[in-house]
């Protein structure tokens, strides 16, 4: 286990060594947080107006519930494994006493545990500049089953991730369009980190409730919200954790694959 | 565990009719080409190696010497358990390198000169701690095996600096303190001078046969520079299209190929250079100087002849330099008068 403790330290040293984009890429995301909350702020600006069935006080909640979400759930390091394939630095693990995978997980981590704390900053001070109305949730057990679903959500994303990136192993220069699709297109877009999915067509939502997307963002949101409850709550928890393990077979075997596909032939 | 030969030495690697295809896919440019060739790839199939077979002693320092696209590299992957080989038997260190067990792993390491494992951002000592947790190593020996190395590649000043404001020739030498902490059995080196000036290649040289010697590692090289081989390996494997080409001393590889005497001549005075093209091919000619290169058994008729036509001052019959020869190999030249 010491190996890995070693690694996520490391790691955390690494996050550090580039101050200055770290910097841009937290008031991109300050700026970001802003932008969705004037639309939804404008939009809910008359009190008691209630659209898609968000007051003003929920659908700020849920703007300011992204940050905290995004930063656990989509902050991730496991998106450089493409490129340590098609530049061939991957045999460098093969070659060590350690699993690739464990090994990007805790790195995964390590990110995500420093932009907990950041998310956590930027939070108190968008919170005092914006003085938004915030729900907080009291009951105990929404609050466990929102853990539960972010934990979810972060193994949901991390195995994605993994298998995107394994493209290279086939296509090297492939690495960076595959990422592309998922992270940009279909992640923002069907996630619920732009808008909160439940303002689509019921039709496209239902279809949408059995991709795992939803439980990336959307769905951890919306438990703590207390807008998910009894049997959906359950068959949402049913489908993610199906999802999660779908995918890891499917990983293990795609790169049990890859890695004899793979032939660092030259690279 | 190990298997023995006649003389009962144990036998690290053993390499028994190797063979590895590469099946590569022919990639038409662009994103949709690429596309393209992910659904329905043109598949070309290229014998890397063919069938090789060689085994080597603990304690022993070979070179693996031939032309680019020879197998060199294909072959130490294999070794490594990065490639699973097509047919033959592979075994190193008792271990079947393809099912790259934890316990082989720890034993053995693998520099490829032009791939780094040292963290670009943060000093050299970081990665040196990681690969203490990873490859388990106690704190003790942690501590004496990385006092050793930097001794002796003398770099105890650079420990704490960031590697990339390193140069080329420090970082090579870390990434040699890196790959070595965990006292590997067997080290597979690629070219690990490359890219290096005439003092760094030194230095990694006098270093890797130092380990050898210390700590009765079990070496394969793989290189380009001449200088390597001729200083380090006492025993090489020439390879050319995935077929070994010659197995042994370097010296013999020498008395074997050298296919040519060189004769330098003194002039006493000006003659018709010319004439000596007739007698054998002309390497260099700076008056009073003459440099020739004549076919072996040929070369004391040669002499004779120049002896006898040309006014010489001075003459001698040398053999042809090393460094000739290993080049001769690495251009892949056809060697017939195989053993």
């Amino acid at each position: 286990m010491n190996k890995y403790l070693q690694v996520f330290k490391i790691s955390f040293q690494q996050e550090f060594a580039y101050r200055i984009s770290f910097i841009m890429w937290r008031v991109r995301n300050i700026l970001q947080i802003f932008v969705v909350f004037f639309l939804w702020d404008t939009i809910f600006y008359f009190q008691g107006r209630e659209l898609f069935g968000y007051d003003r006080e929920k659908i700020l909640t849920y703007v300011f519930g992204l940050i905290f979400v995004k930063a656990f759930v989509l902050s991730s390091r496991a998106q450089d494994v493409s490129g340590e394939i098609s530049r061939g630095e991957i045999i460098n693990h093969l070659l060590k006493p350690i699993s690739y995978f464990k090994y990007w997980l805790t790195r995964d981590l390590s990110s995500k545990v420093l932009n907990l704390v950041f998310a956590a900053g930027e939070f108190s001070f968008l919170y005092i500049i914006l003085k938004p109305p915030f729900y907080f949730q009291s009951n105990p057990l929404y609050i466990v089953v929102f853990l539960v679903s972010i934990c979810a959500a972060i193994l949901t994303y991390f195995l994605l991730l993994f298998i995107v990136d394994s493209i290279p192993f086939w296509a090297p220069e492939m690495g960076w369009g595959g990422h592309f699709l998922v992270t940009v297109i279909l992640v923002e877009f069907l996630s619920g980190s732009l808008f909160p999915l439940d303002i689509l067509p019921i039709t496209i939502q239902n279809v949408l409730n059995f991709t795992p997307f939803p439980y990336l963002i959307f769905f951890p949101l919306q438990v703590y919200l207390g807008k998910i409850t009894g049997i959906l709550l359950f068959k949402g928890l049913v489908i993610s954790f199906a999802w999660i393990l779908v995918m890891w077979y499917l990983m293990k075997r795609i790169w049990e694959k890859g890695l004899k596909a793979y032939q660092a032939y030259g690279r | 565990m190990f298997g023995k030969d006649k003389e009962g030495t144990e036998r690290t690697i053993i390499v028994e009719h190797l063979s590895k295809n590469f099946e590569v896919t022919e990639k038409e440019s662009g994103l949709l080409g690429s596309f393209r060739s992910l659904v329905s790839p043109t598949k070309k199939t290229i014998r890397a190696l063919k069938s090789i077979s060689f085994s080597i002693s603990q304690g022993e320092l070979v070179g693996f010497i031939g032309p680019n696209g020879a197998g060199k590299t294909t072959t130490l992957k294999v070794l490594s358990g990065l490639l699973f080989p097509t047919a033959g038997f592979v075994q190193v260190l008792g271990f079947d390198p393809w099912s790259r067990k934890p316990n082989f792993l720890k034993q053995i390491s693998v520099i490829f000169g032009q791939k780094n494992q040292l963290w670009w951002d943060l000093p050299a000592i970081d990665t040196f701690d990681l690969n203490k947790a990873i490859y388990e190593i106690s704190d003790n020996k942690y501590k004496d095996t990385l006092e050793e190395l930097t001794q002796i590649l003398e770099v105890k000043k650079l420990l704490h600096i960031q590697v990339r404001r390193l140069s080329l020739g420090q970082r090579m030498r870390l990434e040699l303190i890196a790959a070595l902490l965990h006292q590997p059995k067997v080290l597979f080196l690629d070219e690990p001078t490359i890219g290096l000036d005439v003092v760094g290649q030194q230095k990694v040289r006098d270093f890797i046969f130092e380990y050898n010697r210390r700590f009765k590692a079990t070496i394969m090289l793989t290189s380009h520079n001449m200088d390597d081989l001729i200083d380090l390996a006492k025993r090489v494997i020439v390879i050319s299209k995935g077929e070994i080409l010659f197995d042994g001393n370097l010296k013999e590889l020498v008395d074997q190929f050298a296919k040519e005497k060189i004769i330098k001549v003194y002039l006493a005075k000006e003659a018709d250079v010319k004439r000596f093209a007739e007698i054998g091919e002309v390497k260099k000619f700076n008056y009073p100087q003459a440099i020739l290169s004549v076919p072996r058994e040929a070369s004391a008729v040669a002499a004779s002849e120049l002896l006898q036509n040309f006014p010489v001052a001075d003459l001698t019959i040398e053999e042809e330099p090393i460094e000739d020869i290993i080049r001769r190999v690495f251009k892949g030249e056809v060697i017939k008068n195989k053993s």
